[in-house]
């Protein structure tokens, strides 16, 4: 007997279903729709804000655009002061191998001991700054040898290609790129700029790929244009440097001033440093002498004092003055000169340097007249320029002076100023009588003057200033070829605790040039020159002589004096 | 009816891919153009960093340097300076024409030395 199987249907199929089981299932699929639905109805609607957030979050980033500082320019357009990108190397230091085979390798690119090096790497910070501002090639090879760990960092650098010569006028900036002293800090907000921002999103390599809002670009910093000459700079430096090497000089200073529109052209002080390299530098480098410090100005001062009798009518050039017998005893001090000149005219008194002959002269003014030149001329007063620590020096209330003050006031003791000062009311000579404003900056406009002297009472002095620096003058050195020139020496003793110190001097010479109508007026200062000569004629003059010479000649002024040519030249036919 | 509807996907299906590539497009050039700036600002720094270079190499210390070492020169001063007035008023003055004067450097030297 045989069973037969019918193979086209199967009595599982015939088995009945529950309906119950198909309408669960359905029941059970549109729910989960509507679950997703919800969930999608969330995320897209109700809590759209924290998802955008935090998708955002994870790929949007914002990045700063730096501005660059602006740069320092002289007065020619070339570069004082600029930044230039420069690496910083930085590290994780739980990640570094302090074992790393390559590590010896990067000490030695950075210029850092080996134990150094580990010693910065062994932290339990998570950032260290490995060395800042490294140059560009240097970085690149730190990068090649591609330590894990290390990373680099893009940031600026100022460089100052002048270096030293004009280190205190442009100052310095610090590693954040903000100014820390002349020009680079009192112009600082100018120079600084405003960062930029913008927001990308970046894909899991860190590449940008988009910008999820409009850029703020970066407000670069401004450029500044300086009255500074570089030229004139570096020369005014450059001789200054080796008047104080050769005079075995503690420091000294120089500032040289345009006439006509108060520039400065020049500002320049010995000892100084380099400020691409600012490693153990001490206060001594740092100070900007023609600005910071005031001294008793000595014989500099006498043609003021001459200048102010004159403008109240007191005296005229030829007035007899009697200064023999080059003693004069007053209040319990002897003042001397250093010979017995005898009977002077006012211009000789100028022109020998007689200290006798300017008290004679102060005599014939009140305290408060002298007092209120001084003050006209800027004494006592902070000098208005764009520069950072500038003193005002000090000249005391004309109601407290003593007799014998003012008398010495006449040739320059009891009263301080700085170089920059002294050089500053001289313009009051140069400029026909008035004192103009000096400035750092670029400025072509013609230097509207305060007056003070009369044009005649300059003209005179200059005169006086001529013959000093002249034939039989305490400043013959000054004397420039083919330029005329005139000014006044000084040699100041120097202040020692209650009283002067013996041997211990300082040289100025204080002068303008051309004498008939001034162009620049130059101040140079030497201070405690030790090497046998300490007058200011003898140490400063120099340095105004040469110094007024390349500023001329830099400045296209044509020599205003006959000059026996050195050239030899000779007159060829031409072929026509 | 199916047939407007076919055009209809097709037209839905094309905008899509296209949608899809001018995305990619626009990433394409946006990367490209991010290289481009990143590339200018290399070279822009990299510029200033020549400028720099350049100019430390043209200081007045270090021409003056080399003008004195190497090539034996001195600064000038009048006296061994020829002042020439302009042509317009030179010519005016006839002095010029048809001369030519020459500066020789070792009479100069024999001149004597700058104060």
């Amino acid at each position: 007997m045989s069973r037969s199987i019918a193979y086209s249907s199967s009595p599982l199929l015939t088995s009945a279903t529950p309906v119950w089981r198909s309408k669960l299932i359905v029941a059970g699929l549109a729910l989960a729709f509507l679950g997703l639905a919800g969930r999608a109805a969330y995320v897209q609607v109700f809590g759209n804000e924290f998802f955008q957030r935090q998708g955002e979050v994870r790929f949007a980033r914002t990045l700063e655009l730096p501005a660059n500082r602006g740069r320092v320019l002289d007065r020619n357009g070339l570069i004082l002061a600029t930044s230039v990108v420069a690496q910083s190397v930085w590290a994780i230091p739980e990640d570094i191998d302090l074992n790393h085979p390559k590590l010896p390798e990067m000490a030695k690119l950075l210029e850092l001991p080996v134990a150094e090096l580990k010693r910065r790497l062994n932290t339990d910070k998570s950032f260290v700054w490995v060395r800042r501002q490294v140059d560009e090639p240097i970085a690149l090879k730190v990068k090649a040898l591609d330590i894990k760990g290390v990373y680099l960092r893009k940031e600026y650098k100022r460089q100052y290609p002048e270096g030293e010569a004009a280190a205190h006028v442009v100052g310095f900036t610090n590693v954040e790129d903000v100014g820390q002293e002349g020009v680079e800090l009192i112009f600082n907000q100018q120079l600084s700029g405003k960062a930029g921002s913008r927001r990308v999103i970046k894909d899991r390599l860190g590449r940008v790929i988009e910008d999820v809002r409009e850029v703020v670009p970066p407000v670069d910093g401004q450029d500044l244009q300086l009255s500074i000459d570089s030229k004139i700079q570096f020369f005014a430096f450059q001789k200054l440097r080796e008047a104080v090497e050769q005079h075995k000089a503690k420091a000294g200073s120089v500032v040289v001033i345009d006439v006509q529109t108060g520039e400065v052209l020049a500002l320049a002080n010995y000892p100084t440093y380099n400020p691409n390299r600012r490693e153990n530098l001490s206060g001594e480098q740092l100070r900007n002498r023609a600005l910071t410090d005031t001294f008793e100005p000595g014989s500099t001062m006498k043609p003021i004092t001459v200048a102010m009798a004159m403008e109240a009518g007191r005296i005229n050039p030829q007035t007899i003055i009697d200064t023999s017998p080059g003693r004069y005893a007053m209040g319990g001090f002897t003042i001397t000169d250093t010979h017995n000149y005898g009977v002077l005219t006012v211009e000789g008194v100028i022109q020998k340097s007689s200290n006798v002959g300017a008290l004679k002269i102060a005599q014939k003014m009140s305290p408060q007249e002298m007092w209120d030149t001084f003050t006209a001329l800027g004494y006592g007063q902070k000098p208005r320029i764009e520069f950072p620590g500038a003193v005002p020096g000090r000249v005391r209330p004309w109601k407290s002076w003593r007799p014998v003050e003012q008398a010495t006031m006449s040739y320059g003791y009891g009263l301080s100023a700085s170089l920059f000062q002294m050089v500053h009311s001289y313009t009051a000579f140069a400029h026909d009588g008035s004192i103009i404003q000096p400035t750092m900056l670029k400025n072509s406009e013609a230097a509207v003057g305060r007056k003070v002297f009369s044009a005649e009472t300059a003209a005179a002095v200059r005169k006086m200033l001529q013959m000093a620096a002249g034939p039989g003058g305490t400043g013959q050195k000054a004397q420039t070829v083919g330029y005329s020139v005139g000014g006044k020496s000084g040699t100041a003793r120097k202040q020692m605790g209650k009283g002067y110190a013996a041997n211990k001097y300082r040289s100025w010479f204080t002068g303008m040039a051309p004498i008939d109508k001034p162009r620049i007026v130059v101040g140079v200062m030497v201070d405690e020159p030790s090497n046998g000569q300490y007058y200011g004629g003898l140490v400063a003059a120099p340095v105004f002589s040469e110094t007024v010479q390349q500023a001329l000649r830099i400045l296209g002024v044509q020599p205003d004096m006959n000059v026996k040519p050195q050239i030899v030249a000779e007159t060829v036919e031409e072929s026509i | 009816m199916t047939r407007l509807n076919l055009v209809l996907l097709v037209a839905v299906l094309a905008s899509a891919f296209y949608l899809v590539h001018l995305q990619y497009e626009s990433r394409r050039l946006y990367v490209a153009l991010e290289r481009a700036k990143t590339a200018s600002e290399r070279l822009a720094a990299d510029h200033e960093q020549l400028v720099v270079q350049k100019r430390a190499q043209a200081t007045p210390s270090r021409v003056q340097q080399l003008a004195v070492r190497q090539l034996q020169m001195r600064p000038a001063n009048p006296a061994i300076t020829e002042y020439v007035a302009l042509p317009a008023v030179a010519g005016a003055d006839g002095a010029v024409s048809g001369r030519v004067q020459s500066v020789q450097g070792p009479a100069v030297q024999a001149g004597g030395q700058q104060p």
